[in-house]
């Protein structure tokens, strides 16, 4: 039931976001913007998935198949996998660069408490 | 309370609109059985993944790489220090012009003595100070690699050295898994890969310095060469796409012969990419990570030292000792 592994992904995104509204610890907020982005992976992988499907590779397809059903249709979808890839190198620049704001900031302003940091007007 | 409201009406959005997606029995979308129809016949690959990044939608991973590069760069100017500096992870060379201009007698006693008159003094002072210091055994010197570090004593805190067992276990894992990155990226299914390639790399490199220190890999791992080599891995992707805009007519399209499917050099232009993606991926994610691990001072003078001479700074927005507004 792929349904189940969509409402985890959406609950994950939540927590994610309720991490990033709720917290004002800037290292707390970047590990909910992790979250968020580790449920558009789930997401995304799950969506690729079909019922009894193969990975994508079109060398030695399982037994009793042959190479042309498998690109009608009894794989995951390379699109989606693909897709997957792209969210989790931008999720790791992203990551990166946030990291690297916060430790100037925690330098900067000795706090990591969001609420103290009035510099940036947040 | 709102954080909690929010949260849970996003959520109850999203499972909704979740809920309406095609399920585990719909069919493929025709974008995906296109790609996996032309895969092999036009590309000579048996991997339809690597044909959707490499080949189809070059354009799209050209768009992360340079998103990758610009993360990479903000990294970098933004755990930048002021001093120039030649290794990511050296304490005595940051601060060192400055050091050794206010200073000259830290250079080392041998050549503090050859000056004479004050240096001299100050030189013995300084053989006495550190005799001293390596006689109550409190703070040694470090050795030159953790290898060195005699069994059974605290090591100093500079760094912390790992046991015998780990040393030797990384050692031995080290290569396999630096071939096994380089695997990946020549010889999966078909050629392909540069992205967890880089990443295997980078796992390298990050057990090596946690075993081993950054005394190990400092040779290898500081910004000289990281830089270009990642700037070049850049300038290879784009004159692939350029080369293609030139004599196939359209940017990354397949313009190298193309060998026959589960050969090294299948897939044509996408083995090329991929290779190029490697070099530019595992340097990236080694120079942001090591950019992090070196950031050790901020660009404004620390206000708690009360020495007078940095407090005018107006950048510093930190008011009082209280901070509290």
């Amino acid at each position: 039931m792929i349904h189940v592994n969509y409402v985890a992904a959406a609950a994950l995104f939540c927590v994610g976001l309720y991490a990033v509204l709720t917290r004002r610890n800037l290292l707390r907020m970047v590990m909910g913007l992790s979250l968020m982005e580790s449920s558009t992976y789930l997401l995304l992988v799950s969506m690729a998935y079909r019922r009894g499907s193969t990975a994508p590779v079109l060398l030695d397809p399982p037994p009793g198949k042959t190479a042309s059903q498998l690109a009608a249709g009894n794989v995951a979808d390379p699109v989606l996998q693909n897709f997957c890839i792209t969210a989790v190198v931008i999720g790791v620049a992203v990551t990166a660069v946030f990291l690297a704001v916060v430790v100037r900031i925690a330098q900067h302003h000795r706090t990591l408490d969001a609420d103290e940091v009035r510099a940036m007007g947040g | 309370m709102v954080g909690a409201v929010l949260s849970l009406g996003f959520l109850a959005v999203l499972v909704v609109a979740l809920l309406g997606l095609p399920g585990d029995r719909a069919p493929l979308p025709a974008v995906a059985r296109q790609a996996l129809e032309m895969s092999l016949p036009v590309w000579h690959s048996t991997e339809p993944v690597n044909v959707v990044v490499y080949g189809v939608r070059g354009f799209d991973t050209f768009g992360e790489t340079f998103l990758l590069l610009a993360a990479v760069v903000g990294v970098i100017l933004l755990a930048r220090t002021r001093e120039p500096r030649a290794g990511f992870v050296g304490e005595e060379e940051a601060a060192g012009p400055e050091q050794r201009a206010e200073d000259p007698g830290a250079e080392g006693h041998q050549e503090a003595t050859g000056q004479g008159g004050e240096g001299n003094e100050e030189g013995t002072a300084r053989t006495a100070e550190r005799a001293e210091q390596t006689g109550d055994g409190g703070r040694r010197e470090a050795p030159l690699t953790p290898d060195d570090e005699p069994l059974g004593t605290p090591a100093p805190e500079r760094a912390q050295g790992m046991s015998v067992v780990v040393r030797g276990g990384i050692r031995t894992a080290a290569p396999l898994l630096a071939v096994m990155g380089l695997y990946l990226v020549a010889w999966g299914y078909s050629p392909g890969g540069g992205f967890p390639g880089g990443a295997v790399l980078l796992g390298v490199v990050l057990l090596v310095y946690a075993a081993l220190g950054y005394g190990a890999i400092s040779r290898v791992i500081r910004p000289g060469l990281l830089e270009p080599l990642e700037l070049a891995g850049a300038l290879a992707i784009c004159a692939l796409g350029l080369v293609g805009l030139a004599v196939a007519g359209a940017f990354w399209a397949n313009w190298l012969p193309v060998a026959p499917a589960q050969t090294i050099r299948s897939g044509g232009i996408v083995q090329a990419f991929s290779v190029a993606e490697l070099v530019e991926v595992s340097t990236g994610l080694t120079l942001a990570v090591f950019g992090l691990l070196g950031m050790r001072h901020d660009w404004t003078p620390d206000p708690d030292d009360g020495d007078g001479d940095g407090n005018g700074n107006g950048d510093n927005h930190r008011g009082g000792s209280g901070g509290g507004r």
